[in-house]
């Protein structure tokens, strides 16, 4: 269990880092907070030659509002979040979805952009950030682009990002006045990678709302004009009119041929519109397994 | 002493550290995490090693103050940074009212986990003066007891919390804390180089492949459909010639044919930043008037850690329309080692879809008289260069 040996290289400014993953030989892996890598460091299920340490980048440490949009640099971890030492601009809703990500030690020192970039279809950012309709911010030597998280993710462990670029920051806009949000994972063991998650961020008074269900085997299936869900009208009444046949159908053209893993999944995005009809602030920081 | 941490060598950082108070330099490869350097490094042997990859909770030390996996954590990471580690709270209040709690409740019996244990505990003392039971089994979930079945343990924590709580000792949040991972603070360049660069490791031979026995029960499965525009009879033929349709299947590449029904080579697996590769061998079978097939194979990555098994039974009909075709494939296989440890069921699903997409785009432009593509994002064949450059159909969904 210990890793097959690698240089690490720490560059202090952005400018430095883009530098050196440009020359970066092949074997070249970014790393931030490690929670993810390191397992598969320490298993040798990865093998780089260079490891390239993006924390001590001051940028990516950074978060900010920037009207709507609330800025979280790719470094922030998902204690920041917990903790409330970042803004909030989702009524909560990150906090509540940060402070159930694994366990305090992993939270302590994993990282919202590592988490993303690493795209594990079972995490939880890989899912709630597509949900939330958030953007990720990408820079390389040529220059920066912007792109919603649902085209950022293109499969299990899959991301659109160039070899010379990285995630610098994610955008997450504000949860409107009156909007619900609910967030449901399904684990038999509490912290474990989900075995099915659901999300919904829905807008009754504007009649519209996207929904998700991840830790699905690739990038999770997003329904962006949810109203098909609730019997094509998204009211004050959305959860009454929850139609899990609609979702059933959606994970069906998704793919997911198993029916036992569509009920699985059917059923706790059942309980995530359930949760956004009702939100119980004592429940929704533990985990579904608590 | 692990050779991570032998003499001081060349490919070793001279790692400064405030160790329990102390202010320390030790020299570490990079590769070493933090709890090797504390033990084998420092002595400080009361940081247990467990699972070595996050779960058990064993290695939990504080890092500037914060409970983090020592295994996860590697020297380059904490460069500059103050660990506490058990021996350190010695004199620690709370962890002495920990003692005393999980003394009198029989918190522990082996010990094993009772380091990592009392390091989260006296986090969820500090943050969580209100929490209840299941609060407090929540946030002991990470760190796994094999001996107490948990019972004392909570009810040590929970009779601390309580007898703080009502001396009316207020919680610790951390708010004020920077934000980024605990541990890497802000500013200081790094540059610890590999020498001498990491060779390509000559590939071990792989292991000895059982034989193929009929009677292989696989232990996951999964179904695959590939449509093509182009006849049954046309793509049937196709499928009977390992050379051509090799050439369409990403990563593969194959050796030796020591028999007309018998294959050796390998398949290059890429999933994300997870990169290995299978050789092994392979039998082929054909039915020409079912027009089905099937391909047995069996392999081992290079060190010989992960191993694989699989079948692919495919069968040639009729598409939806006239003149096309449907290929039902029926993929059976298990998997074992590190790379079982990590990876689940729907990952390899994932891969197998996508490789099967980009060998559904080969077979149909060989089909259609134009050169396949070369295909795109694989890297060199790092273990198998030199080697022949037909491909094998065989390996396909050996993930």
């Amino acid at each position: 269990m210990k890793p097959a040996a690698f240089a690490w290289e720490r560059p202090d400014s952005l400018p430095a880092l883009l530098a050196r993953l440009a020359e970066a030989p092949a074997g070249v892996k970014l790393i931030a907070g490690g929670q993810s890598l390191g397992p598969m460091l320490n298993l040798r299920l990865v093998e780089p030659s260079l490891i390239l340490d993006i924390t001590g980048v001051p940028e990516l440490r950074e978060a900010r509002v920037e009207g709507d949009t609330l800025v979280l640099g790719a470094c922030v971890t998902h204690a920041d979040l917990e903790d409330g030492r970042v803004p909030d601009l989702t009524g909560g809703a990150l906090r509540r979805v940060a402070a159930a990500i694994a366990y305090r030690p992993v939270r302590n020192r994993g990282t919202i952009g590592g988490s993303l970039a690493h795209a594990d279809p079972a995490a939880d950012w890989v899912s709630a950030l597509t949900a939330l309709g958030a953007e990720v911010e990408i820079a390389g030597r040529t220059g920066r682009r912007a792109l919603p998280v649902e085209r950022f993710v293109t499969g299990a462990l899959t991301v659109a990002l160039g070899p010379d670029e990285i995630l610098l920051a994610v955008r997450v806009p504000a949860l409107p006045a009156g909007a619900a949000w609910g967030y449901v994972k399904h684990c038999t063991k509490i912290g474990e990678f989900a075995h099915a998650i659901g999300a919904v961020r829905l807008e009754p008074g504007a009649g519209r709302g996207r929904a998700v269900i991840g830790a699905v085997e690739g990038p999770p299936v997003l329904l962006a004009d949810a109203r098909p869900l609730f019997g094509g009208r998204i009211g004050p009444d959305f959860a009454a009119r929850f139609d899990p046949r609609a979702a059933d159908l959606a994970l069906r053209e998704a793919g997911m041929a198993d029916a036992v893993e569509r009920h699985i999944h059917v059923t706790v995005l059942g309980r995530a519109v359930a949760a956004a009809a009702d939100p119980d602030p004592r429940a929704d920081t533990l985990p579904e397994a608590a | 002493m692990s050779a991570a941490l032998a003499e001081p060598g060349p490919s070793r950082m001279a790692l400064a550290l405030t160790v329990n108070g102390r202010a320390v330099r030790v020299a570490a490869e990079p590769r070493s995490h933090l709890g090797d350097v504390l033990r084998d490094g420092l002595d400080l042997t009361g940081t247990h090693l467990g699972c070595e990859h996050g779960v058990c909770g064993a290695c939990t030390v504080l890092l500037d103050g914060e409970p983090v996996r020592a295994c996860l954590t590697f020297a380059g990471a904490c460069a500059g940074a103050a660990v506490t580690t058990i021996e350190g709270l010695d004199t620690d209040a709370i962890a002495g009212e920990l003692r005393a709690a999980f003394n009198r409740e029989h918190a522990l019996q082996c010990g094993y986990c009772t380091p990592g244990m009392l390091v989260a505990a006296r986090d969820l003392v500090l943050r969580l003066p209100e929490a209840d039971e299941r609060r407090i089994r929540v946030g002991l979930s990470g760190n796994l007891c094999r001996c107490t079945g948990y019972a004392g343990i909570v009810r040590a924590v929970m009779a601390v919390i309580a007898d703080r709580r009502g001396r009316g000792i207020p919680s610790e949040t951390g708010a004020e804390r920077a934000l980024g991972p605990v541990g890497a603070g802000v500013g200081a360049a790094l540059v610890a180089p590999l020498h001498p660069p990491a060779d390509p490791v000559a590939p071990a031979a792989p292991a000895a492949v059982a034989d193929l026995s009929d009677a292989f029960a696989p232990a996951q499965g999964f179904t695959q459909v590939l449509d093509l525009a182009h006849p049954p009879e046309a793509v049937f033929a196709l499928l009977g010639d390992i050379a051509a349709v090799a050439a369409c299947l990403p990563g593969a590449v194959l050796t030796a044919r020591p028999t007309p029904d018998t294959v050796e080579g390998g398949l290059q697996v890429r999933i994300g930043p997870i990169a290995t590769t299978f050789r092994g061998r392979a039998r082929i079978g054909r039915d020409e008037v079912a027009r089905t097939g099937a391909v047995h194979g069996a392999g081992t990555d290079a060190g010989g850690r992960s191993a694989t098994e699989g079948r692919i039974r495919y069968r040639v009909g009729a598409g939806p329309t006239p003149g096309t075709t449907r290929v039902e494939l029926d993929v059976g296989y298990t998997l074992t080692g590190p790379l079982a440890q990590f990876g689940r069921p729907g990952l390899v699903r994932d891969l197998a879809g996508r490789i099967a997409a980009e060998f559904c785009r080969n077979l149909d432009a060989r089909l259609s008289g134009v050169e396949a593509p070369a295909p795109a994002g694989l890297n060199p064949l790092r273990l198998l260069l030199g080697l022949a450059r037909a491909r094998l159909a065989a390996w396909l969904g050996r993930a």
